[in-house]
């Protein structure tokens, strides 16, 4: 039986490298700059998506169903994790850190939220994007989950609102790759709406509401994920 | 090599300065809290120091804010996680040393308690 699984997989792989090594010759000569996609992309990317940020630009306009993709694995982890670590029972810890440390959170958090809106929503201006500004958002919710105690992040912002927030974040994103297949005949095409010169913050055309929901699916389902693994480690206990 | 220049390379200078006292009492201090106490020298004054200086060595107006807006927050929230480091291993008796002569934050808990 165990020499049968050894003789397959060795002419699985086998096959494999025979496949790759005949599209060899099918990878692009990297000297013929004139020709090829790179050349294309810093020649045109600006007056094709009126992005100044080329890898927003790759990444939600000539790649987006493949972001699309990637916003899907962080769909399947939240999915699997919240299955894995599910509990009835909530031990929740009521107490968080010292007085100084809610306090100053208290006033720093906003300018966390507001820094997080400006990575998010200058995505395609400067580094950053959804991706990065949805992190910024999780994170909020961690430090109401550690500062505060997680009864509170509970209280304000239940497992329900997270779900909806990631959930409205995913269809916005398919939304538009749909609404773009009656403006202009393709899935998530860039739809020119809202097409000021490029540079301003209202241009780009989809990207930024690609960004925008994005932004909160990211930031939605790492707050699902931590708060679905502190449900099994935290209990009622003496305040830190 | 004007004045300006000349004022930001001593403003970071001292911050060197202070990050080599920092690595000298992590090295030298014998518990968690005299570390914790010397560690917070490079996380508060050495950083904002840096940024003084990296803002007097840039000298345009917006990316000299930015720049003291970072040195900002790392005056507000490196002495905030140093207290909470130092509160919790206090809370959770880690490492608490046995020959000491005077421990004020013991009574002061125990207050706050009844």
């Amino acid at each position: 039986m165990s020499k049968l699984k050894h003789i397959s997989i060795v002419i699985i792989l086998a096959s494999l490298g025979l496949v790759m090594l005949l599209d060899l010759n099918k990878i692009p000569n990297q000297f013929e700059y004139a020709n090829s996609i790179y050349h294309h992309i810093t020649n045109n990317a600006v007056g094709e998506t009126g992005s100044l940020n080329f890898v927003t630009a790759i990444l939600y306009d000539y790649r987006a169903y493949d972001s699309m993709g990637e916003s899907t694995i962080i769909f399947g982890a939240v999915s699997g994790i919240v299955l894995l670590l599910s509990r009835k029972t909530l031990p929740v810890s009521s107490h968080g850190l010292s007085f100084i440390v809610k306090r100053t959170y208290g006033m720093l958090t906003p300018f966390i939220f507001l820094f997080s809106v400006y990575i998010i929503a200058h995505g395609h201006l400067s580094p950053g994007g959804g991706f990065q500004g949805g992190v910024i958002l999780g994170a909020i919710s961690i430090i109401f989950s550690i500062v505060y105690g997680s009864e509170f992040d509970y209280k304000r912002y239940t497992p329900t609102t997270k779900t909806l927030l990631e959930t409205s974040g995913a269809l916005l994103f398919i939304g538009i790759g749909l609404i773009g297949i009656i403006y202009s005949g393709s899935f998530l095409s860039n739809l020119n709406i809202l097409n000021s010169e490029p540079g301003s913050l209202l241009s780009a055309g989809s990207i930024p509401f690609i960004n925008l929901g994005i932004g909160f699916k990211i930031g939605a389902g790492l707050a699902i994920i931590f708060y679905s693994m502190i449900q099994k480690t935290f209990k009622e206990e003496a305040s830190l | 090599m004007g004045l300006r220049i000349i004022i930001a390379y001593l403003i970071m200078g001292g911050a060197i300065l202070f990050a080599v006292i920092t690595a000298v009492g992590l090295i030298r201090f014998p518990d968690v809290y005299t570390r914790i106490h010397a560690s917070a020298v490079v996380l508060t004054i050495s950083a904002v120091l840096l940024s003084i200086g990296v803002a007097i060595y840039v000298w345009q107006f917006y990316l000299s804010i930015k720049i003291l807006l970072v040195g900002l927050i790392f005056l507000i929230t490196n002495p905030l996680a140093t207290h909470a480091i130092a509160r919790a291993s206090y809370r959770r008796k880690i490492a608490i040393p046995q020959v000491k002569s005077i421990d004020e934050y013991s009574g002061y808990l125990s207050r706050d308690q009844e």
